[in-house]
């Protein structure tokens, strides 16, 4: 606003000052000597200014005070030139692609110049975050970065996605990144950061780049940089988004009323019929079904007699029977369109010596599935100042306080929404109705009363009963307060010959206060009366660092070294309570709650102490050599293992400055390198598993209780990776192509797995060192300016991933079957051991597997006989979850000042397995859903179909198999964003630098080989029944004031 | 001047870089556990591990359908002939009823879970009395807790041959199970039943002359009596007869039997004050594990499982031979009178003291079945059939005054016990070992009120005597990693 009087005092002394003005022309040029229209011309620090014409000529009369003048265009740096006494001032503007040389890259305890760097690395800038509205920052990597893949993170509010670099690098213990912020490793909530602030997300992909984490580098590391005030630049932006959600990814399609209940009579007919010794006649069959078809189902939305509802001789609805009431509860408990707002404001300066940001944020979203969203507020400050010329001294701090309604989205529970609605039979209504199909109202409210599945309402309902989310959501609440605070400082001391000293220190806090009550009136905690359980999760990660470097330049030579000692701890507070008895509805608290059930608290610690070291080497700035080392030592293994020493070696070569490669007018640069080295992973689950323990808190009654929780396990270690890596970057066409092209041999060993035991010992399984595998691939990242015209420009970037995952050493040679794997020398880590289907039996319906034939030793002959029991079946390999390709693609077209920008990601290959579908599949279990897909069920001999028969109780056919296997790919318009910059010499009008109005869209369209199946949920290829994602519209406006 | 800040400044940092931490800084250890040496230094350490010895028996673990012993007892009771399952409600042990369950081999089935829920109580009662001696405090304190733990050991043991083989009469060459007197790592082979046997024998002995003059502190622990009682199991098992009348005696010592009033009371089979009672667990609203618990799968009125479908019901042909003037039959929903939620036959017996708290105790052991196994061994004995009719009128007649035995002898006095037997104790976890005990057939009745449609279907209706079908499954894993054992090793 200060501005805009400014702007407008301005133009009122512009006025007034008619008498002392010049006039100046000019041409705009771009580096190749082309016209640059439309660019904006202004008189420095006023409003006076116009825009080129077509030939990109100028005319502007300025006051006789002006002295400088400044002109800029999308797609070039601004430019400023003294007025000076001539009267023409011809600009030749330089193009914003960027020139290789001059990218700085984020790298442990310090930056490096991306030319000079000798590992593997992807930097994200703040361009291409801001273009995607996302939460958390972890949501817009994927198909930004290629050697990445990623999981979509699902809907629940305030959650981020989950992100694996170069693989999937352990079995058993964690396969996540190692995430640092502003040059600390970071365990606080990744979604707790605003956006906004974020200037770039560097993702370091190899030894060289990652080794000098040494115990933590092991599945690649990703850092996350601030934004800082710029020197010379004030700046005030202020964002304002409203976006709108719902569901991205489709709802399976499942049978309505009529169709449900003919085929659960089907089901039920065929119980009697198909039972084992069943001499039941068909006619009798289908009689007996017709009379307790509704008794089974319990509720009978028909208007005829619970015996009339099925005609015994067609298995057909009675044509007379008409549905009395029909409720969707995914409408009720799912909406579309759920708000998002996403405000923030920053102001950065920088002088010389200082600089300064500090910004405020907002982002409030209602999830979309009722009672649940999330509200944050963030605040930064980030200050650096050069006290004196050898001191420099900084502090940065943020928080952010953030509110979290959830909804239990996990499992198979029937308190899941999700699953809930996605499993209930379509007969089941929300709303009590009363014989004639009538709602029931509430004789004092006069309201729908709902209908929670018990006898005192409609009878107990089959599926879920006692339950009632509408009601139960709405009471209950499951809600989480976090805290999240940064807070870092740090001095910088220059000292004579080249030697510099840096010492930080890191706090995180993170706390979590967790509200989880199930209310006192209905549902699971109605019989007493509510319960409550308060959790507070406290962690405090400090790291302190002191780095000594060392920079010396002799001749050609460059030489960089740095020394330092680094100790991290990580504190962990955990306690909660749990009571209930709550004297009446509406309050959560335990205060008022009766009947203590429950209470603990814990403390966890781990730390981790460091030496480290590193040498940079350049001759000519064109023969480059680094190698680094950090010895470890962390408190999650016995003293005498808990040391190891880490290290990577790498070398590059920048052809392109050669001298023999300098009539080549075309590169630009051309360089290529080779890293190797070692790293570890020891984030293994737990802190103390090297300790034989005793449990505490198995108390008998009043008498404090203990059994034995572990076993000693003193030669236990971190997993560890021997990284190869070899790379070219390169820019060509006068940097208008631009590359990276990586080559990638992750080995890692020492994996950790179960050992086995004789369950009788007391204990089935240790963990030991013994596996190893590797993930092997190459990765491409290319950026094309296709056209870069005055008016029109487009630029594609495409990046591929493609990787092999292999396991090399296991503690057998296969492992025993768990879950859906069975680990085989040579599988993939997510390669799919299940039972295979093989259709369904014309002549009875049965389901149909294949069942080894064994020989008289017990071993499979590589014979395959049917069975149509699948407990009997045999498990089989059936590919992997892994895709053969990963990648993403955008698109940037301007024309004018508007800019279009398309992302698409997409998988192809790896395989899903649909367990949603699964369900929906059922042989007849009453009350639960149908897909659509069970219509073509086999109902008679001879038909030939691929739904097996259906049958009420039948347990033994149906369950994982391939016949629930599916093509993974999919193609995902992830974000699609379309933007208007004000020209500039409308904005500096109304008193700002720059502005821009924009509208995108979220996860756009996703294309997948089945509705309703959501591949990229997971990782290993399973699905679950949690929140969905979702697909954000949003329209923003940025304003930025200087 | 400058020049000395510098070396000042330098020679700080060195420091700092060189110095690093303190020794014992990655020395961290957790707050919720400890080292095992800590436990076993004091006898009030060895109460400690004995008490978390019996809460691993009444947690839950793994799901819903797992809370420790009641879980298993809950099995034993729907393999049986005399509990139905009314509907499928949300499916917990339904497979159990249907035997599917312990005929699958996986870990996470009822057989693995079974095998290695009992073998974790073994192996926690192997660490205490491998330990306990070792720990310094009151004799009589070494006494008391190695006592029990021997006894735990043997009661986990008799479980664990009963589930995975047939009874001991006729099988003892069978194989056993993997027989474990301290804590290793080795696995052992099955042995013979006799093995087990002899060892659950000797330990129950010794458990009796270390636990003989002891006092408990809580009814959750073991004492002389209910090792007493145990051994009188045993012996009923072994058909040694005259040492299971003597045992059964000696265990019923100083209690006494519920009248019919007292019989039906809420808290009868749910209140470990209960002078009937020799053995429970007391289980407090904190230590209550809620849904997964047996009251959960058993009481409609606690808002559980058996409230949403899974109700469990007497057999109407049980029900029908409940004389009308017996209190016992009032712990059952009388035909004609049920509702969808509380249908008829529905069990009334075992439930909740007060409905709206989850605080409720697990019945372990009680006098009644002691008077039982006196009669059931004098009448067996031969020429005892009065003093045998004696100590079954002494429990029929506490709940039922005008119950007699008549004149029965013989044959007839031994089906009159069993039936009363299986009256008594319906539900409390006897179902199919006794009829594996009594080499019986599984014979469900079928029609109305009895197994089957509209009841939740039982699969299987009959077996013959001692079918494999009976015998629980090796878990695979234990035939795979146990060394001293093959998958020749599975049971039929």
């Amino acid at each position: 606003m200060r501005k805009l009087l400014l702007g407008l005092m301005a133009f009122l002394l512009f006025t007034g000052q008619l008498l002392a003005q010049k006039t100046i022309t000019g041409k705009v040029t771009d580096d190749k000597g082309n016209p640059v229209p439309n660019a904006s011309v202004v008189v420095k620090g006023t409003s006076t200014g116009t825009t080129t014409k077509a030939d990109g000529s100028y005319t502007l009369t300025v006051p006789s005070n002006a002295s400088t003048l400044v002109v800029s265009s999308i797609g070039v740096r601004d430019q400023e030139l003294s007025i000076g006494s001539g009267s023409v001032l011809n600009f030749t503007m330089v193009s914003t692609a960027q020139d290789l040389g001059e990218v700085v890259v984020t790298v442990p305890y310090g930056t490096i110049k991306k030319t000079s760097f000798t590992g593997a690395e992807t930097t994200v800038g703040s361009k291409q975050l801001e273009s995607q509205n996302v939460t958390s920052v972890t949501r817009a990597l994927d198909g930004l970065v290629p050697g990445i893949i990623a999981t979509n993170g699902g809907g629940a509010p305030g959650t981020g996605a989950s992100i694996r670099i170069r693989g999937i690098g352990s079995v058993n213990a964690s396969s996540e990144p190692l995430y640092v912020l502003d040059g600390a490793v970071y365990n606080g909530s990744i979604a707790a950061l605003s956006m906004d602030d974020i200037a770039t997300v560097t993702v370091l992909k190899d030894a060289a780049a990652t080794s000098l984490y040494g115990a933590r580098a092991g599945n690649g590391v990703i850092m996350l940089t601030s934004k800082k005030g710029v020197k010379g630049r004030t700046n005030v932006t202020a964002n304002v988004r409203q976006g709108y959600m719902s569901r991205s990814i489709p709802e399976y399609d499942r049978v309505g009323i009529k169709d449900y209940y003919e085929l659960m009579w089907e089901g039920n007919r065929n119980a009697l019929l198909y039972a084992p010794g069943a001499t039941i006649s068909m006619a009798a069959a289908n009689q007996a079904a017709t009379n307790t078809i509704a008794t089974s189902l319990v509720y009978n939305p028909f208007d005829v007699a619970d015996d009339q509802i099925i005609d015994p001789a067609t298995g057909k609805l009675n044509p007379n029977a008409n549905i009395l009431y029909q409720d969707d509860w995914q409408d009720v408990l799912i909406r579309s369109g759920a708000p998002r707002r996403d405000v923030g404001i920053s102001i950065s300066t920088g002088t010389d010596k200082s600089d300064f940001l500090m910004s405020l944020g907002n982002v409030d979203e209602e999830g979309i599935t009722k009672f649940s969203g999330y509200n944050r507020y963030t605040a930064r400050l980030n200050m650096n100042t050069q006290a004196t010329n050898w001191l420099k001294t900084g502090l940065s701090f943020d928080g952010a306080v953030a509110r979290q309604l959830n909804v239990p989205s996990g499992g198979t529970a029937t308190t899941n929404p999700f699953y809930y609605t996605r499993m209930m039979g379509p007969i089941y209504p929300v709303w009590q109705r009363d014989a004639e199909g009538a709602f029931v109202l509430d004789p004092t409210t006069g309201e729908r009363v709902l209908d929670y599945g018990i006898p005192s309402q409609m009878g107990t309902r089959p599926y879920a009963g006692n339950s009632n989310l509408l009601g139960t959501l709405e009471l209950d609440k499951r809600n989480n307060k976090i805290a999240n605070a940064n807070a870092a400082t740090y001095i910088e001391i220059k000292l004579p010959a080249g030697f510099g000293f840096r010492t930080a220190f890191n706090a995180t806090f993170y706390d979590a206060y967790q509200t989880t009550y199930q209310n006192s009136q209905f549902g699971d905690a109605d019989n007493v009366s509510g319960r409550s359980t308060k959790a507070t999760n406290r962690q405090l990660t400090t790291t302190f660092n002191q780095v000594l470097s060392w920079t010396k330049d002799f001749g050609a030579n460059n030489l960089r070294v740095l020394a330092g000692h680094e100790s991290y701890e990580f504190t962990q507070n955990v306690a909660n309570a749990t009571r209930t008895g709550f004297p009446f509805p509406g309050t959560d608290e335990l205060a008022p709650a009766a009947v203590a059930e429950g209470s603990t608290s814990y403390e966890n610690k781990h730390r981790i102490e460091s030496y480290f070291g590193q040498a940079n080497y350049a001759l000519n700035d064109r023969y480059l050599a680094s190698a680094s080392f950090r010895r470890d030592g962390t408190s999650r293994f016995y003293k005498d293992v808990r040391w190891g020493n880490f290290y990577s070696v790498g070398a590059g070569w920048r052809i392109s400055q050669e001298s023999f490669m300098q009539n080549i007018n075309w590169l630009n640069e051309l360089k290529i390198r080779a890293s190797y080295g070692e790293n570890g992973n020891e984030s293994l689950e737990g802190f103390y598993k090297w300790q034989a323990l005793y449990d505490l808190g198995w108390n008998n009654g009043n008498a404090p209780g203990a059994v034995q929780g572990s076993l000693a396990n003193e030669p236990l270690l971190w997993e560890k990776n021997k990284v190869t890596n070899i790379g070219a970057d390169f820019a060509l066409f006068n940097n208008r192509l631009q590359g990276t092209i990586e080559w990638f041999n992750r080995a890692s060993g020492d994996l950790l797995f179960p050992f086995p035991l004789a369950p009788s010992t007391g204990f089935s399984e240790i963990s030991r060192n013994i596996g190893s595998l590797t993930n092997k691939g190459i990765e491409v990242q290319l950026g094309y300016n296709l056209i870069s015209k005055a008016d029109f420009d487009w630029r594609i970037d495409v990046n591929l991933t493609h990787f092999e995952n292999r396991l090399t050493k296991l503690p057998q040679e296969t492992m025993p079957q768990a879950g859906n794997n069975k680990y085989r020398l040579g599988g993939s880590v997510f390669e799919y051991s299940i039972k295979e289907f093989a259709g369904v039996d014309a002549s009875n319906g049965d389901a149909l597997y294949y069942q080894d034939i064994l020989g008289t030793d017990g071993k499979p002959t590589g014979e395959r006989k049917l069975t149509n029991n699948l407990t009997q079946a045999s498990f089989y390999y059936h590919g992997d979850a892994i895709p053969d390709l990963t990648g993403g693609v955008t698109n940037t077209f301007r024309y004018k000042n508007f800019t279009l920008s398309a992302l698409v990601t997409f998988s192809v290959g790896g395989k899903f397995l649909d367990g949603n579908y699964l369900s929906l599949m059922h042989p007849g279990s009453y009350g639960t859903a149908w897909s659509t897909d069970i219509l073509n069920r086999w109902q008679k001999p001879g038909d030939v179909t691929n739904i097996p028969r259906l049958q009420n109780a039948l347990t033994t056919q149906n369950g994982t198999s391939t016949r629930y296997l599916f093509d993974g790919s999919y193609l995902n318009i992830k974000n699609i964003n379309l933007s208007y910059n004000l020209p500039r010499s409308v904005a500096s009008k109304i008193g700002m630098s720059n502005g821009r109005i924009f509208t995108s869209v979220d996860n756009a369209v996703l294309f997948t080989t089945r509705k309703g199946m959501d591949p990229q949920r997971s990782f290993d290829g399973s699905s679950d029944w949690s929140y969905p994602p979702y697909r954000t519209i949003t329209v923003g406006i940025q304003v930025n004031l200087q | 001047m400058k020049n000395m800040l510098y070396k000042l400044l330098s020679a700080t940092m060195l420091i700092l870089v060189l110095v690093g931490c303190k020794k014992d800084y990655l020395d961290t250890s957790p707050t919720d556990s400890v080292a095992l040496e800590t436990v076993f230094q004091t006898t009030d350490g060895g109460y400690v591990a004995l008490n978390g010895l019996y809460r691993l028996q009444f947690t839950s673990y793994v799901d819903h359908g797992n809370f420790g012993q009641k879980s298993l007892d809950l099995t034993f009771d729907l393999m049986g002939n005399d509990m139905v399952v009314n509907l499928q409600g949300y499916g917990w042990f339904n497979t159990e009823y249907q035997y599917s369950a312990i005929q699958t081999n996986t870990a996470g089935s009822r057989s693995g879970l079974t095998w290695s829920y009992l073998y974790m109580v073994v192996n926690n009662a192997n660490q205490i009395i491998a330990n306990i001696d070792n720990a310094s405090g009151a004799p009589d304190d070494r006494d008391n807790i190695k006592g029990q733990a021997l006894a735990t050991r043997a009661y986990a043991y008799y479980d664990l041959i009963n589930a995975f083989q047939q009874t001991y009469k006729g099988n003892e060459s069978k194989p056993g199970v993997p027989l474990y007197t301290e804590p290793t790592s080795e696995g052992k082979p099955r042995g013979t039943v006799q093995d087990v046997y002899t060892q659950i024998v000797a330990d129950l002995d010794e458990a009796i002359t270390l636990l003989t003059g002891k006092t408990r502190i809580t009814k959750s622990h073991i004492n002389a009596n209910t090792a007493h009682g145990l051994r009188a199991r045993v012996a009923l098992t072994m058909e040694d007869w005259p040492k299971a009348a003597t045992e059964a005696a000696a265990a019923y010592q100083g209690t006494t039997l519920m009248n019919g009033e007292e019989y039906n009371a809420a808290d009868a089979f749910s209140s470990i004050g209960n002078s009937e009672w020799i053995w429970g667990f007391e289980v407090n609203t904190e230590q209550a594990t809620i849904y997964a618990s047996f009251f959960s799968h058993m009481d409609v009125a606690t808002g559980g499982y058996a409230s949403l479908g899974t109700q469990k019901k007497i057999t109407k042909a049980l029900y029908d031979q409940i004389n009308d003037d017996d209190a016992r039959k009032s712990g059952f929903r009388a035909p004609g009178t049920g509702t969808s939620a509380y249908p008829d036959y529905n069990q009334n017996k075992l439930r909740v003291p007060s409905p709206g708290s989850w605080a409720a105790d697990y019945i372990l052991m009680r006098a009644g079945e002691m008077y039982l196994i006196e009669a059931e061994a004098l009448a067996r004995q031969g020429g005892q059939d009065a003093a045998a009719r004696t100590a079954l009128e002494t429990v029929i007649q506490a709940r039922y005054p005008d119950y007699s035995a008549g004149s029965l002898t013989g044959a007839p006095l031994i089906d009159e016990i069993l039936l009363q037997r299986r009256i008594e104790l319906w539900g409390e976890g006897f179902g199919v070992l006794d009829i594996k005990r009594l080499k019986q057939p599984l014979n469900r009745p079928t029609g109305a009120g009895n197994h089957g449609a509209p009841n939740f279907n039982p699969r299987i209706y009959t077996l013959p005597v001692e079918d494999p079908q009976f015998l629980f499954r090796i878990p695979q894993p234990e035939l795979s990693n146990n060394a001293s054992m093959t998958d020749a090793d599975q049971n039929p």
